[in-house]
């Protein structure tokens, strides 16, 4: 049990910037609770509790990444108990990060209706209170749970296949629990199902796993080659793109419809939560231009290019894989629209977010040239919001076009800006800080 | 044709020079003896082949290996005769220092020590 | 002077307030092996990767063929090849496509040599990268740096993961390589017994610093254990110079000493009346007393 606390201690204070994430979020929400708790009707103060919550998150952001890191090693198997010790410590991880939210709802609730001695008098109201911590303690569960499985898909596999496992997990989860939440039909024991079915199925995979491996190493391996070459795309000719990890855009593109095809199906009514979902697609590019600096290493010394050149002819590489997403996914948005019966207005505004979601993000990914530090993670996630408060602006009956198109125009702005600050750093790169390891072999993970 | 140790404390250059020495002072490799290139030499024993010319060169200057263009190293014709007397005690110095410093642990006298060399150069004469 | 494959003054290298290099100095000439020795964390893989720009040095500079390695043109990189200490190879190639990948990069690439490493070395050309063993792996790596041919090859524990019959491969490769005395290897590794062969220079780092740089050869001759007797009872004070590493025992007495030479040797004889027997040691040993 003690491996398990310090796991999932580490997983809180992986590295300088996460840690003071998770204290100051740690401080915020102690702070709201107790203006709650002793104020009345300070129910406003609530967004307090979010920033922290929020922060809270990212301090133990590093938990899926470390959590592949070590399941994938040789020690795991050979530690006793060491995958179920692993397992546990990431439930446990689940159940730190959902109680202060557990804890935070029936406060607002009190706050804002009566205040605790009072609560403890009615039997009823008590009941309600209670019922409403182990709902909200039980839904943050089950929604952190699917969460931190997408974010280990997208950050540990580091390939197709995991980003689009990832994004499926996402799909699902606003699609079930958000939508839940959305429709009051959140109950209880509908909670603990879920998470009990959740968490069996993983837990048995997770644990079996290291017995499939041996027994698909059996199998024939001829299906799975040819399956792999396909997958890996026309190397002839682009190897450039190989080495970059833009070499299938057609992949990426399938990878990132089909879980937009089945988020459309489910949610597909509301403009603004399907923008949103739009957005945040587009967003993966990020993702993949992120890892630039790291596998450009492969390119420095095999081909005539200073750093400068190399940033060049990387931007022309990632945006040529960029073109072919961007085409699929505005043909999908004007389809949709037009099958939703989306105003003119809708669509003339959502198709410009498209663009700028994927400059934005493949600017910022490309910023990262010293590994994630303070300033790309703050970035990314201020631009990141900016883009999101845009995309549920935009699909507000009552825009005005001036208004849109200016903030529309203002992100553009912003692009161009990271796209001059990633280029800049780019004359810098150190490719030994780019590593991806850097940060957890420095707290000897 | 040599007993090449890589982990040794003597330089490789070294137990070549000393090997050569010797097996030329006993007539082991007589003159005329071709011997294995450098390359070869390197390949076969696994080991840096500058490290076998700079034994090889030293062993021409002192004159028991001949050049030849084209064709490998060979022993010397007068190798043997340029084996002087001091040099070729030379070579067997440190035997002798460990022998006398061995005998000396041992209590033994000089008297005792020279009859067992005796003795032992008398049964060595087959 | 321009001659020099690589030239490096007062090079330092920090990450942070870390420093990891300090002030080094160095050369590699045309037909060097050299073996990088160094306890982990004491700066190899930095070294190496300075050596080809990866990395900006904090101070001083480091020149590959007379170019500043951080600005390596393209006609220079072509003649160098570097095997990392992580591999670089993608997962869901092939053997063969990831041969095919890199070597589109150079004008020059002898296919028929990786066809015949291959072979000997018993790398399958089909086999998908994702289920090599770690060791085919890194024989692929090896292979990659290789196919162009390349002057001055560094590599950064290229065996660290290959059983001894593959490392006696590798080294025999190396050495067919660096038969014609014109190309130039940098290699760091664990594995001593291999550097010995190999290297006819050391370079030994620590705590950032060249702590031995020369030839394999001088280095055992320089740095040798010496027993040491007195003819009195008790071994009189006396004063070694260089010594690393010294323990006294009655009458008798152990000292590693580093630039030994005869002359010492008679000096101290004399001086101390003490009887000296000097044992040469092998480089894993003089390593290790270096360290102590």
């Amino acid at each position: 049990m003690k491996a398990v606390a310090r796991l999932v201690w580490s997983y809180f204070t992986g590295t300088p910037v996460l840690r003071a994430c998770t204290i100051g979020g740690l401080v915020l929400m102690i702070v709201d609770f107790y203006i709650l708790m002793t104020q009345p009707h300070s129910g406003e103060k609530l967004w307090l509790a979010v920033m922290g919550l929020s922060f809270f998150f990212i301090g133990s952001a590093l938990m899926p990444v470390m959590f592949g890191r070590l399941a994938r090693s040789h020690a795991i198997g050979v530690l006793p108990g060491g995958r179920l010790k692993l397992l546990i410590s990431m439930f446990v991880t689940i159940l730190v990060v959902a109680i202060p939210v557990g804890a935070l709802a029936p406060a607002s609730f009190i706050s804002g209706n009566s205040s605790v001695p009072e609560i403890m008098k009615d039997p009823r109201a008590r009941d309600y209170v209670l019922q409403l911590t182990g709902i909200t303690f039980t839904w943050v569960v089950l929604f952190a749970s699917w969460m931190y499985l997408a974010m280990w898909f997208l950050t540990s596999q580091r390939n197709m296949a995991g980003l689009f496992k990832g994004l499926l997990v996402i799909t699902l989860v606003i699609f079930a629990p958000a939508r839940e939440v959305r429709d009051l039909t959140v109950t209880l024991s509908w909670n603990l199902q879920q998470i009990a079915v959740l968490w069996t199925v993983f837990g048995a995979g997770f644990l079996l796993w290291p017995r499939f491996k041996v027994a698909r190493a059996r199998r024939n391996r001829g299906l799975s080659n040819s399956l792999g070459r396909a997958l890996a795309g026309k190397t002839m000719g682009r190897e450039f793109d190989v080495l970059l990890g833009t070499s299938n855009p057609w992949l990426l593109t399938a990878a990132l419809l089909l879980p937009l095809i089945l988020a459309t199906r489910f949610v597909g009514e509301f403009p603004a939560v399907w923008l949103f979902f739009l957005t945040i697609f587009s967003v993966v590019t990020g993702a993949l231009s992120g890892q630039a600096g790291e596998r450009s290493r492969a390119l420095w010394l095999r081909g005539d290019w200073s750093r400068a050149s190399l940033f060049a002819a990387v931007e022309r590489s990632i945006w040529r894989q960029n073109f072919h997403v961007l085409g699929a996914l505005m043909l999908f948005n004007i389809g949709i629209g037009v099958y939703a019966h989306f105003s003119a207005t809708l669509l003339m505004t959502g198709v410009p977010l498209l663009v700028l979601g994927t400059l934005l993000s493949t600017y910022l990914g490309l910023m990262i040239t010293r590994g994630l530090r303070w300033l790309e993670i703050l970035s990314g996630i201020g631009v990141m919001l900016l883009l999101m408060f845009l995309a549920v602006f935009v699909a507000r009956e009552d825009v005005e076009l001036v208004t849109v198109f200016s903030l529309e125009f203002g992100l553009a702005g912003i692009a161009i800006a990271l796209r001059f600050i990633a280029r800049r750093r780019w004359t810098q790169i150190d490719w030994m800080m780019c590593r991806p390891d850097r940060a957890l072999t420095a707290r000897g993970a | 044709m040599f007993i090449l140790n890589p982990q040794s404390g003597v330089p490789i250059y070294r137990q070549i020079l000393e090997q050569v020495r010797r097996m030329v002072a006993s007539g082991q490799l007589p003159p005329g003896t071709a011997l294995p290139s450098v390359r070869d030499l390197a390949l076969r024993h696994t080991i840096n082949p500058m490290t076998i010319s700079r034994a090889y060169s030293i062993l021409e200057t002192e004159g028991l290996l001949e050049r030849h263009r084209g064709r490998p190293m060979t022993v010397a014709s007068q190798a043997r005769n340029h084996s002087q007397l001091p040099k070729r005690l030379q070579q067997i110095g440190p035997l002798v220092e460990q022998t006398v410093v061995a005998a000396k642990q041992l209590h033994l006298s000089e008297a005792e020590l020279l009859k067992d060399i005796r003795r032992e150069w008398e049964q060595n004469d087959d | 002077m321009t001659d020099a494959t690589v030239e490096a003054s007062n090079l330092s290298k920090s990450f942070g307030d870390k420093q990891v290099l300090q002030d080094m100095s160095f050369g590699v000439s045309p037909g060097d092996v050299i073996g990088v020795l160094g306890k982990n964390g004491a700066g190899k893989t930095t070294l190496l990767e300075l050596m080809l720009g990866f990395t900006p040095p904090s101070a001083g500079a480091v020149r590959v063929f007379g170019h500043d390695s951080y600005s390596l043109p393209g006609d220079i990189k072509v003649r160098v090849g570097f095997v990392p200490q992580q591999d670089e190879l993608l997962d869901q190639l092939t053997v063969g496509d990831q041969l095919r990948v890199i070597a589109s990069f150079y004008p020059h690439w002898d296919s028929a040599l990786i066809d015949r490493l291959c072979g000997e070395w018993g790398v399958n050309v089909h086999a998908r990268i994702k289920s090599m063993s770690v060791g085919e792996r890194q024989k692929l790596s090896i292979l990659l740096a290789f196919g162009h041919k390349p002057e001055l090859l560094i590599l950064d524990e290229p065996v660290a993961s290959l059983d001894p019959i593959a490392r006696r491969q590798f080294l025999e490769q190396l050495l067919t390589i660096s038969a014609d005395g014109e190309r130039s290897i940098v290699f760091s590794s664990h594995i001593v017994s291999d550097i010995e062969r190999l290297a006819n220079r050391i370079w030994i780092l620590k705590e950032g610093r060249l702590d031995w740089q020369g030839d394999l050869d001088s280095l055992k001759e320089s740095i040798v254990r010496l027993h040491i007797r007195s003819t009195a009872p008790e071994l009189p004070a006396f004063k070694i110079p260089g010594v690393l590493n010294l323990r006294r025992d009655g009458a008798f007495a152990t000292a590693v000493v580093r630039d030994w030479t005869p002359e010492a040797q008679e000096t101290l004889e004399k001086n101390a009346s003490v009887q000296i027997e000097v044992e040469t040691l092998g480089l894993e040993e003089i390593f290790v007393e270096l360290h102590r």
